[in-house]
């Protein structure tokens, strides 16, 4: 196996709060990786360190063995490195289809179709995005991470903010298109249930530290991650 | 291909056609209605107010660009109008280069000069933004005002016209009755550039980028590029109108670049509605002919302005332009027979 992704010494602060400290971090190539940690761990700050969205942070990021740390989040993406987002980073007053037309100028059409497809997006594609439904507005978030086939993909909470039916729909979605594709995950998700069901590993973070790494099993049974996140969840 | 057009099948470019030949059926119509106009309108007065306004929408046009394309407030426009003037006027009064050279230089430099302020300026939002232009812009009308030896400063300088640029005897563009074709014209043909360009790949990449920047970066732009573009149109056509009115006038001055012209075009743009193409424009010739109607009413006539402004930013958030598509669509659906 190799690495997909690997952030070294990753650090990041806010005034002399240290969000993110010291971190190190390797993912497989079509690996599945969950992300967890209790509100505040510094889970979206890793997300943005490796996307290219932070400033002011510092430490190495490698993409297929390539030292990235300094390419901005364009160039990142058209290297394969794609993400979504927490709270919902959409084009409010554009027509979805234009959105994801021009996505897919930028990053060409592979799988265009299939993304449409499976997220249901299909009769929303003359809708403008701010005209549509909170659930369709994640669904179109993620969508536009999918465009042009990304290999390595870092999902923020794509279920944030969707009811229970919802959220299990789209892990679901998610895990058959992500199969499909052999594509390399690493996903913040809250809901135990879904990391646990579709992680091949998973790195617990805790006032921007990694506390614990491992397979399902192993952090089921990690007795500070039990202590410090997990309690009665598990 | 794009998935609209894919998935929409044939019917999708069909529409995308029928769109275009609507377009250039009204820039058609829109330039047969200007030829004609002198020969319906018989006073030299009118023709001549006439001229005056098309410039105005021409600039207002320019501002319009900028917030439409790339969500950016203006308050330096006239900078660019004064720089198109002043370029031209003075290499042409001061026989630097030929006519024709004066006017090129009239357009490239304003248009280069906003591009490489774009490049600099163009992911700075909001109220920063708007005092960067203002800034801009009166550093600009300082330099006219001050420089006595570039145009006599404050006074102003006449430009005397050659006998022909590019051919063209200069009586004509001196004439309101020609003059008034010419700019008509030219505004006609712009407003067809850029509802073409909107339509483009990069005018969606534009209008992408004004809603969410920090998006469009991750689904793979570079953002800087294409709105400091945007700039350099924006600051083309603003000189164009600064060229025209030199040519027109046969005068250039500071006020030409003085930041109250670049208010007023704001505020043309804005009641107009700057989200439309066309609605600017239709704001600076309400606008025009509003100010010269309350002119004469009051010698309080900016407050009318100002009221007029406040009146459309309450109730009209898309401008006039807005309230004729609002109702327009309303007696479409009427006559359909359809329910509002
Ligand atoms: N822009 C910012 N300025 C100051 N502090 C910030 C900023 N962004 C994040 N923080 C702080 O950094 C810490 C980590 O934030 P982060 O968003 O990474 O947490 P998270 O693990 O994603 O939490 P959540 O589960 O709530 O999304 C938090 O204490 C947060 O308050
Ligand atoms: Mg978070």
């Amino acid at each position: 196996m190799t690495t997909a992704l690997e952030g070294r010494n990753l650090s990041r602060a806010f005034g002399g709060f240290r969000a993110l400290d010291d971190v190190d971090i390797a993912v497989e190539s079509g690996e599945i990786r969950g992300l967890i940690g209790p509100n505040g761990a510094g889970k979206s700050t890793l997300i943005d360190v490796l996307s290219g969205r932070a400033e002011n942070w510092s430490g190495q990021i490698r993409l297929n063995g390539e030292d990235i740390t300094r390419l901005k989040v364009q160039d990142r993406r058209h290297r394969g490195l794609a993400r979504s987002f927490q709270r919902t980073n959409i084009f409010p007053a554009i027509a979805i289809g234009t959105q994801l037309t021009v996505a897919s100028r930028a990053l060409g059409e592979t799988g265009l179709s299939d993304v449409v497809e499976a997220l249901t997006l299909g009769h929303l594609l003359d809708r403008r995005a701010d005209e549509v439904s909170y659930g369709d507005q994640r669904r179109l978030d993620l969508a536009l991470a999918l465009v042009g086939r990304p290999q390595v993909l870092l999902l923020d909470e794509p279920a944030a903010g969707l009811t229970v039916e919802e959220s299990l729909k789209l892990a679901e979605i998610l895990r058959d298109l992500v199969r499909r594709w052999g594509l390399t995950v690493l996903i913040v998700e809250h809901d135990m249930e879904v990391i646990f069901s579709i992680c091949d590993r998973i790195t617990v973070l805790h006032l921007g530290k990694i506390l614990a790494e491992g397979d399902p099993g192993e952090i089921r049974r990690h007795p500070s991650v039990v202590s410090a996140y997990l309690g009665s969840q598990a | 291909m794009s998935i609209g057009e894919s998935q929409l099948g044939g019917v999708g470019v069909r529409m995308a056609q029928q769109r275009y030949s609507w377009i250039f059926g009204l820039a058609a119509l829109a330039l047969v209605l200007g030829i004609a106009a002198p020969h319906l309108i018989a006073s030299l007065l009118w023709m001549s107010l006439l001229t005056q306004a098309v410039v105005d929408m021409m600039l207002a046009t320019s501002v319009g660009i900028l917030v439409r394309q790339n969500g950016r407030i203006s308050f330096g426009q006239a900078a660019f109008f004064g720089l198109g003037a002043y370029t031209f006027g003075v290499i042409a009064a001061r026989e630097i280069a030929s006519p024709e050279l004066a006017l090129l230089a009239g357009l490239v430099l304003p248009t280069v000069v906003a591009f490489l302020l774009g490049l600099v300026i163009a992911r700075i939002p909001g109220v920063a933004h708007a005092m960067l232009t203002l800034a801009v812009g009166q550093a600009l009308y300082e330099v006219a005002f001050k420089w006595r030896a570039l145009a006599n400063g404050d006074d102003g300088m006449s430009v005397r016209m050659p006998d022909t640029i590019f051919g063209i005897d200069s009586d004509v563009f001196q004439s309101p009755a020609t003059m008034l074709v010419i700019c008509w014209s030219l505004l006609v043909l712009m407003l067809l550039a850029l509802s073409l360009m909107a339509r483009s790949p990069f005018g969606q990449l534009t209008e992408v980028i004004r809603e969410n920047d920090e998006r469009a970066r991750f689904i793979g732009y570079g953002t800087t590029l294409p709105r400091a573009i945007i700039y350099g149109v924006s600051a083309f056509i603003a000189a164009t109108a600064g060229i025209l009115q030199t040519l027109y006038d046969g005068y250039i001055s500071p006020q030409m670049l003085h930041w109250s012209a670049s208010g007023m075009a704001m505020i043309m743009a804005i009641v107009g509605g700057p989200r439309i193409l066309w609605g600017p424009a239709l704001g600076a010739f309400v606008l025009f002919f509003f100010k010269d109607i309350a002119g004469d009413a009051t010698e309080y006539w900016p407050a009318l302005v100002g009221g007029t402004l406040i009146a459309v930013t309450l109730f009209l958030p898309e401008g006039f332009a807005g309230l004729i598509i609002r109702l327009t669509s309303r007696a479409v659906r009427r006559i359909k027979g359809e329910r509002p």
